[in-house]
């Protein structure tokens, strides 16, 4: 892993949710990087905003939903910031995603071959994508400049009311002109921008059909050599030559566009990739027909269409029962390894995390509580709420009573003023209740958010004695099986 | 744990439950539990694993008699709760066919004694007599054979149709989603009260107590009763589930993945909870689920299904020491662990169901060791010893 290939950063992301009762906080201050090639695994119960980090990344935020504050930089780009027609060239090409529920990611009355070759056919019209990419800088440019007016004028509004409060109104005429002349200029500007918006759109036409016809004329030519060729020739002969004129043509059409032919062929190889005999045959079948383990493979085919680099799983094996998660997750890493892809995996389950990640990031009530390494979080948690989770859940060795997690997670349309686990937690101090604990760094690679961290804090609480103990078998175990 | 004296809460023998589809070519019939038989005892937990499809549900509606079996039996303390008839409309059908082919083969023996008799006519006469008597013996056998079993069909239907609702209320089940299995139109108090009405009770005001008494018991409020199913959380409606199966005060409690739906910090108490009462109030439990360390922590025998036949069957720490099915093998591989370092080296073993050779001999339940019991046929059941040795 070298430092320089950070693959995405995200810097205290802070996504809310409009609602009728108020302002749901969904996710409150998340950082975090990931490098390329890496796992990162998101750990959490549902509602501690696990999801909504991977969907503020994929771009596909519910509608209410507002980025507060934070950026999400991935290839030099803040994606919180960049346009919803920029995005349609990361989302899906570049970061794919798989779903949790398999059986309702597919469409039930969709054949399992349209759905994988959808995508495909949709992006694939070769020409319009460079027609597009011709005009897009342009496009840009008008957008940008009416942006710019956008901010002039709310600028101008603020600027109003604190001269306003600070009795200084005779200043307002003067700073209202000031702004309306910027505005005309830029004004002009954009007209400027829209006219030569419109030439340069008449000039990317004509060198995309221009394009088009060169290479339809080249083919043209080399099939009706072929067609001369027919003409005189025995019945065995025609044949041949009638086949490679049928494939010239399809040539010809995949210089245009994706076409269905070329699109299911891609479907099979990927399909074959992730594991689904008899592709061919599965392609004219419906989701319903599929077991879950083989829909889950469909839905990660999909997302592997388009070659991403970036893949998120959200929840992938949730919904299916140990043997086929085995299968799963052996799937994703064969296919991480053979792409090199990054991946940010999303589970409640830890043993998955402990599979599949090479760090870890527990999430709460919108924060991330504690983020490391796998060993670091297995064999050296820190945060109470780490501790609760581990603890929670029985081992195949575990026979005292379970400590379950007492009470919900907080109702995050009034998010606690402390430490949102102290309602919760029984290590909870004075302090847990009055103010958020800010991230401890523990090691290179681990930090932590509780005040159990703090220097003032008392020293002899330790982690649960189960989780100790368990930690302990764990390398004793590791151990044995190294020296074996 | 003294299974030999004492008597099992719950046996099911030979149990099939048959799914078909589709009439004449396109018939289709879906073994989805295809010959289980079990033992379960007071006051234990039974666990059934398997992957899912493998009919771990369909074995525990069958038992409560949501369904009414194929074949087999089911006896719930002492007495047959449900029996299928399949395999005696077989049988019936198996002595029909032998009997004619006795009879066909008496008749030729017939034939060929009368031409080997010459035309003695005193000879044949007596041929004839002696055969009349052996195929009027064999008719008769068959009638009274057909007669027996005949008269067992009506028995077991007359137990299958009509519940013993005495008995069926100390049987209870706890669904996997606790939000499809509550009436959403339905208060809590409606919803838990429902099961006593049906028993038989009629005043409101014991209704109320015994209401109180079971939310309590689940660890919710009294005042939770007038609320309705929404208002309350994934856990918490999972508690309700159970107050509705508890209310009736049953003996036993088939648990069909009773944590499978919930968060993982809820988990744990919803397990803390069924180990209280089972504590408490000493109510046998069938665990239905496929998270083999919830399983192995909460049960005390463990039954192994796969694609409709309980593969292996024994207690938790037999099973996780000795497996020997290839399937629980597999299975137990499968179970992920918080270990980061032995995650990473984890072996995954596969299980190939073509590997058994039952071409030579079919297989069936047989005990390897007390208390263990295995899917095989003789020749894998010398392997099995041999690899316990």
């Amino acid at each position: 892993m070298t430092k320089d290939a950070k693959k995405l950063e995200v810097d205290n992301l802070t996504v809310s949710f409009r609602t009728t009762q108020g302002l749901v906080r969904a996710v409150r201050g998340v950082s975090f990087d990931l490098d390329r090639g890496e796992t990162l695994a998101i750990v959490g119960e549902s509602g501690s905003g696990k999801s909504v980090t991977s969907r503020a990344i994929m771009g596909i935020l519910a509608n209410n939903a507002i980025i507060d504050d934070g950026r999400i930089i991935y290839e030099d780009e803040d994606l919180t910031k960049i346009r919803e027609e920029d995005f349609h060239k990361l989302r899906g090409n570049k970061v794919g995603m798989i779903f949790q529920d398999p059986l309702s990611s597919l469409n039930p009355i969709m054949k399992i071959g349209k759905q994988v070759t959808e995508g495909m056919l949709v992006n694939g019209h070769h020409l319009k994508n460079k027609y597009k990419a011709l005009v897009h800088p342009h496009r840009r440019k008008i957008l940008n400049i009416k942006d710019d007016i956008k901010k002039l004028k709310v600028q101008l509004k603020k600027q109003i009311i604190t001269l306003k409060e600070s009795d200084k109104a005779g200043e307002i005429g003067t700073l209202k002109a000031d702004t309306r002349r910027k505005i005309s200029a830029l004004k002009l500007e954009l007209k400027a921008a829209k006219s030569n918006y419109r030439v340069k759109c008449k000039e990317a036409k004509i060198t995309v059909k221009k394009d088009w016809q060169q290479e339809k004329a080249k083919y043209a030519e080399k099939i009706k050599n072929v067609r001369a060729k027919i003409s005189g020739t025995d019945e065995d002969n025609k044949k041949a030559y009638r086949k490679e004129i049928s494939l010239l043509k399809e040539q010809c059409r995949r210089y245009k566009k994706v076409t269905k032919k070329e699109a299911i062929e891609r479907a099979v190889v990927v399909m074959d990739e992730v594991g689904i005999p008899e592709p061919i045959k599965r392609l004219k079948q419906y989701p319903f027909q599929f077991s879950g383990g083989m829909r889950q493979r469909i839905v990660i085919a999909i997302a592997l269409t388009a070659n991403p680099d970036l893949l998120i799983c959200d929840e992938p094996t949730t919904a299916l029962d140990v043997t086929i998660q085995a299968q799963i997750l052996e799937l994703i890493k064969k296919l991480k390894a053979e792409r090199d892809l990054t991946v940010i995996f999303i589970t409640h389950d830890l043993g998955v995390v402990a599979n599949m990640a090479d760090r870890v990031a527990v999430m709460y009530a919108g924060k991330i509580v504690e983020i490391g390494t796998a060993q670091d979080v297995f064999y050296n948690p820190k945060h109470p709420y780490t501790w609760a989770l581990l603890s929670s859940m029985p081992d195949l060795t575990s026979k005292a009573r379970l400590s379950a997690i007492p009470g919900t997670p907080p109702n995050m349309l009034y998010p606690p003023k402390g430490d949102a686990f102290a309602d919760r937690n029984k290590y909870a101090m004075e302090i847990d209740f009055e103010e958020q604990p800010p991230m401890f760094k523990i090691s290179e690679s681990h930090y932590a958010a509780t005040w159990l961290l703090h220097d003032n804090a008392p020293k002899n609480i330790e982690m649960p004695e189960i989780i100790q103990e368990r930690i302990n078998t764990m390398k004793a175990r590791t151990k044995k099986e190294v020296s074996q | 744990m003294n299974k030999t004296t004492e008597q099992p809460i719950l046996s099911v023998r030979r149990l099939k439950q048959y799914f078909s589809s589709g009439f004449g070519k396109q018939k289709m019939v879906v073994k989805a539990v295809d010959d289980v038989s079990f033992d379960i005892y007071k006051g234990e937990v039974f666990g059934l694993v398997g992957e899912s499809g493998c009919g771990k549900t369909t074995t525990g509606r069958s038992i409560i008699k949501l369904y009414e079996p194929t074949d087999g039996e089911v006896f719930f303390m002492g007495t047959r709760i449900s029996a299928g008839t399949q395999s005696l409309k077989e049988s019936i059908k198996t002595m029909r066919r032998e009997a004619h082919k006795q009879l066909a083969e008496l008749t030729l023996q017939e034939k060929k004694s009368i031409e080997e008799a010459q035309g003695n006519e005193a000879k044949i006469d007596a041929i004839k007599k002696d055969f009349e008597a052996q195929k009027e013996e064999v008719t008769k056998d068959r009638d009274a054979l057909i007669k027996n079993i005949k008269r067992d069909i009506p028995n077991r239907k007359e137990d299958t149709g009509k519940p013993n609702k005495e008995l069926m209320k100390r049987m209870q089940m706890i669904f996997q989603d606790p939000i499809a299995s509550l009436n959403p139109r339905m208060t809590v108090k409606e919803i838990i009260a429902e099961g006593l009405r049906i028993a038989g009770e009629k005043k409101d005001k014991e209704i109320n107590i015994q209401v109180n008494r079971v939310l309590e018991t689940v660890g919710l409020l009294p005042e939770h009763a007038s609320r309705y199913p929404h208002e309350f959380s994934g856990g918490q409606r999972q508690r309700i589930g159970i107050a509705r199966a508890l209310v009736v005060r049953p003996e036993f409690i088939i648990a069909d993945e009773p944590i499978s739906a919930l968060d993982v910090s809820i988990q744990a108490q919803v397990i803390n909870l069924l180990n209280d009462l089972r504590q408490e109030f000493g109510i046998t439990i069938m665990f239905i689920a496929h998270d083999l360390s919830v399983v192995k922590y909460f049960s005390d025998r463990i039954g192994v299904m796969y694609y409709g036949k309980l593969v292996e069957l024994a207690s938790k720490d037999e099973l996780f020491k000795n497996p020997l099915h290839p399937y629980t093998k597999s299975l137990l591989s499968a179970v992920p662990l918080p270990d980061p370092d032995y995650e990473k080296g984890r072996k995954r073993i596969k299980y190939d169901p073509t590997m058994h050779d039952y071409s030579k001999e079919l297989p069936d339940l047989h005990e390897v060791k007390p208390g263990h019991f295995i899917y095989a046929n003789t020749m894998e059941l010398e392997e099995y010893k041999k690899v316990l040795k």
